[in-house]
């Protein structure tokens, strides 16, 4: 099971939206974080034969995917961030149509969907069309699409983005359940998705996969340490002018910053073990957040 | 996988709310047809079942072939009734007995208006009133011997010689005399016929205009191209729905129509040929009532089927349900403005446009001539023919482009 990428790259007229990534996966669950604008959605849609790259190669067990063609698909699934459906069908037609495309046999469909809607926990909501659906159920009938073939490279594009935090928690367990014996890629830009069940985690920055490794290999790869500091109210805009201060947090009668520094910042400063945000924060910086993902 | 991209079609309220409007227009599209009025002893208007008996009863009497002793007969008839005092009276309550009395033979008078008249493009609603019982043997001689005038005259310049001789040809060689019969059922469908089988048009451009597009549109584009018959099957189910959904809606709308209009008026006739009745006695093509209503319906559903065969490929191509299903509105609206402009150049162009298609019983009023491989020929075979391979390229047209969207 290996899914190679080999300078990879593809570009919008004079947008170069991904920039000769060389890369190869395997089973496990990998991360792929940066920032809106990184690149994350056009890599994906790469992997998914949505895009074709404009320089560069993605094979599958050696073999080119979109060569491949049908035979690459039947062993893929595809968790979009934009998620769309068919608003008047009802979950479970929906899921019956999805599995006709996958070219799943009628009976096998529907034993594979009333497996995957009680996986998902959308039993219950079967015969609720898929407009009446919250936003989590949403998302809950998409990766049960994507696992409907029982893919061997299920891809997850923001699957968690605008799920309340009790919902994004059980996305992450029902991603981690169904992640055993298959590759799977999983783009965010929320560090605490990926953390706690990526095995391997990229981060990426202006089409550029610019560094990757666990979230120990990543925090190693820091050049800085982080720090805690308390300091008065009146001292917090002289840090942030200095370090790249990763939290501020108030508490009674001073602050609490959370500092990025090689050095030791103050002398009464605690050293902090490193946490991916850490690593978020120094690889990414200010520019974390502020642009929209239009790649 | 056809049934599901079927049900993506007319789960949405907005799909079912248009076939139920489609329905009731074919309703009333029906109850006009079925509007048939028969004019009593007393100079009543009757409406109703009983109105389509009595006409029908009263056209029956004047069945038969129309030979030079019918025609005479008719003329003596039609002349009987205007010496009556009814028939010259004043009050119109009186002259409508008059005319109640003329039923029988209403639909040949018109012939005999058509044929006796001065011009080739002349007619005179009054003419049959002043004809002689002498002049009864001319009856089908005058309609060759008019369209020679008229090839000679006014429409000198607007056919080649060869198309002249295929029409005078096409005149001298039809099959007379005619047989004659109540075909009411007919006429009244005939007369409908364009337009429900446009309005259909326009409806099934809307059903079937969102079937690439809306996937885009409801952003599932991604899965669906991800999914193994992503690139194939599915898209061929999508084509094949469309076609589908064109073949279902279609038939049912169109064998509604004829269906409700033909029980109620009655299906007598169906074996005349169409120069019997009014509306296609200058008519040049040799075929029957029912030969005319095949070939009506099935050009109506090749046509529909080019037009919505375009409708998928623009929604294909451009992702735009609003592009799409702007296509038939424009193939079937654009020429009536581009018909204004006199031509005989620009009159060929437009009697090969799809939208005859939908009409092909107007159509074959209209002296659209074409020559191919030094044979001349009217523009019916030549528009089935044409668009029937057209809309079968369509299709494999509209399936790679389906396919290939990135």
């Amino acid at each position: 099971m290996k899914l190679e990428m080999e300078n990879l790259t593809k570009r919008f007229q004079d947008v170069t939206a991904v920039d000769g990534i060389s890369c190869t996966l395997t089973t496990g669950v990998y991360g792929l974080l940066g920032v809106n604008g990184a690149g994350k959605t056009t890599l994906m849609r790469m992997l998914c034969t949505l895009l074709r790259p404009t320089e560069g190669s993605i094979t599958w067990e050696g073999k080119d995917i979109f060569r491949m063609d049908g035979e690459y698909r039947r062993i893929l699934g595809y968790l979009p961030q934009d998620f769309g459906y068919y608003p008047d069908f009802t979950v479970r037609d929906y899921l019956m149509y999805i599995a006709s495309i996958k070219g799943i046999r009628p009976a096998a469909a529907k034993k594979r969907v009333e497996l995957l809607l009680k996986q998902v926990g959308l039993t219950k909501a079967e015969n609720k069309k898929m407009k009446k659906l919250s936003g989590g159920m949403k998302r809950r009938a998409g990766i049960a699409q994507a696992m409907l073939n029982d893919p061997e490279i299920l891809i997850l594009d923001e699957p968690t983005a605008g799920l309340d935090p009790n919902e994004r928690i059980r996305f992450r367990n029902l991603i981690s359940e169904l992640a055993q014996k298959r590759l799977v890629l999983l783009s965010t830009h929320i560090v605490s998705d990926i953390e706690y069940i990526a095995n391997e985690i990229f981060l990426m920055k202006d089409g550029r996969i610019c560094v990757s490794g666990t979230t120990e290999e990543l925090a190693e790869s820091m050049p800085e340490r982080v720090w805690s500091v308390s300091v008065s109210r009146e001292e917090v805009s002289s840090y942030t002018r200095v370090y790249k201060v990763s939290n501020i947090k108030t508490t009674q009668g001073c602050v609490k910053l959370r500092i990025l520094s090689q050095d030791k910042p103050s002398a009464d400063a605690v050293l902090e073990s490193t946490t991916l945000e850490d690593v978020f924060l120094h690889y990414f910086g200010e520019r974390a957040g502020e642009e929209d993902d239009l790649l | 996988m056809i049934c599901y991209e079927i049900k993506k079609v007319f789960t949405g309220t907005k799909s079912r709310a248009a076939l139920l409007l489609l329905t009731l227009i074919i309703g009333v599209m029906c109850w006009f047809a079925m509007n048939v009025a028969y004019v009593n002893e007393t100079g009543e208007k009757e409406t109703g079942p009983w109105a389509v008996a009595r006409l029908r009863a009263a056209q029956k009497e004047w069945s038969g072939y129309l030979d030079e002793e019918k025609i005479r007969q008719v003329i003596a008839e039609n002349k009987r009734i205007c010496a009556t005092p009814e028939a010259m009276s004043p009050d119109y309550r009186v002259t409508n007995i008059a005319y109640g009395w003329t039923q029988g033979i209403m639909e040949i008078r018109s012939l005999l208006n058509f044929s006796y008249a001065e011009e080739f493009r002349h007619y005179d609603y009054y003419l049959a009133d002043s004809l002689a019982e002498s002049q009864a043997g001319a009856f089908y001689a005058n309609r060759t011997r008019l369209l020679q005038e008229w090839l000679e005259g006014d429409a000198k310049e607007q056919f080649s010689d060869k198309e002249k001789a295929w029409l005078i040809r096409q005149y001298e060689t039809l099959d007379t005399p005619f047989y004659y019969d109540y075909m009411k059922g007919w006429v009244q469908l005939f007369q409908f016929s364009p337009t429900i089988i446009m309005i259909t048009m326009l409806f099934l451009g809307y059903l079937v205009g969102g079937i690439f597009s809306s996937e885009f549109a409801w952003r599932a584009d991604a899965v669906f191209y991800t999914s193994f018959y992503g690139r194939n099957r599915a898209v061929l189910a999508k084509v094949k729905a469309g076609v589908g959904i064109v073949t279902g809606i279609y038939w049912a709308a169109v064998l509604l129509y004829s269906g409700v209009v033909l029980g109620y008026l009655g299906v007598d006739g169906w074996n005349c040929p169409v120069q019997a009745d009014f509306t296609g006695w200058k008519c040049f093509y040799h075929i029957t009532v029912w030969q005319k209503y095949l070939l009506i319906v099935t050009g109506g559903y090749i046509g529909c089927l080019f037009m919505s065969g375009l409708c998928m490929y623009v929604s294909a191509r451009f992702r735009s349900a609003v592009l799409a299903v702007m296509v038939p509105f424009v193939l079937i609206f654009l020429p009536s403005f581009v018909g204004s402009i006199k031509s005989p150049a620009v009159s060929k162009i437009l009697g090969l446009l799809p939208d005859r298609l939908l009409q092909v019983g107007t159509a074959m009023g209209y002296f659209d001539l074409y020559t191919l491989g030094g044979k001349v020929t009217g523009a019916v075979p030549v528009l089935l023919v044409m668009y029937g391979i057209l809309a079968m390229v369509l299709l494999p047209a509209v399936y790679y482009t389906g396919k290939r969207t990135e």
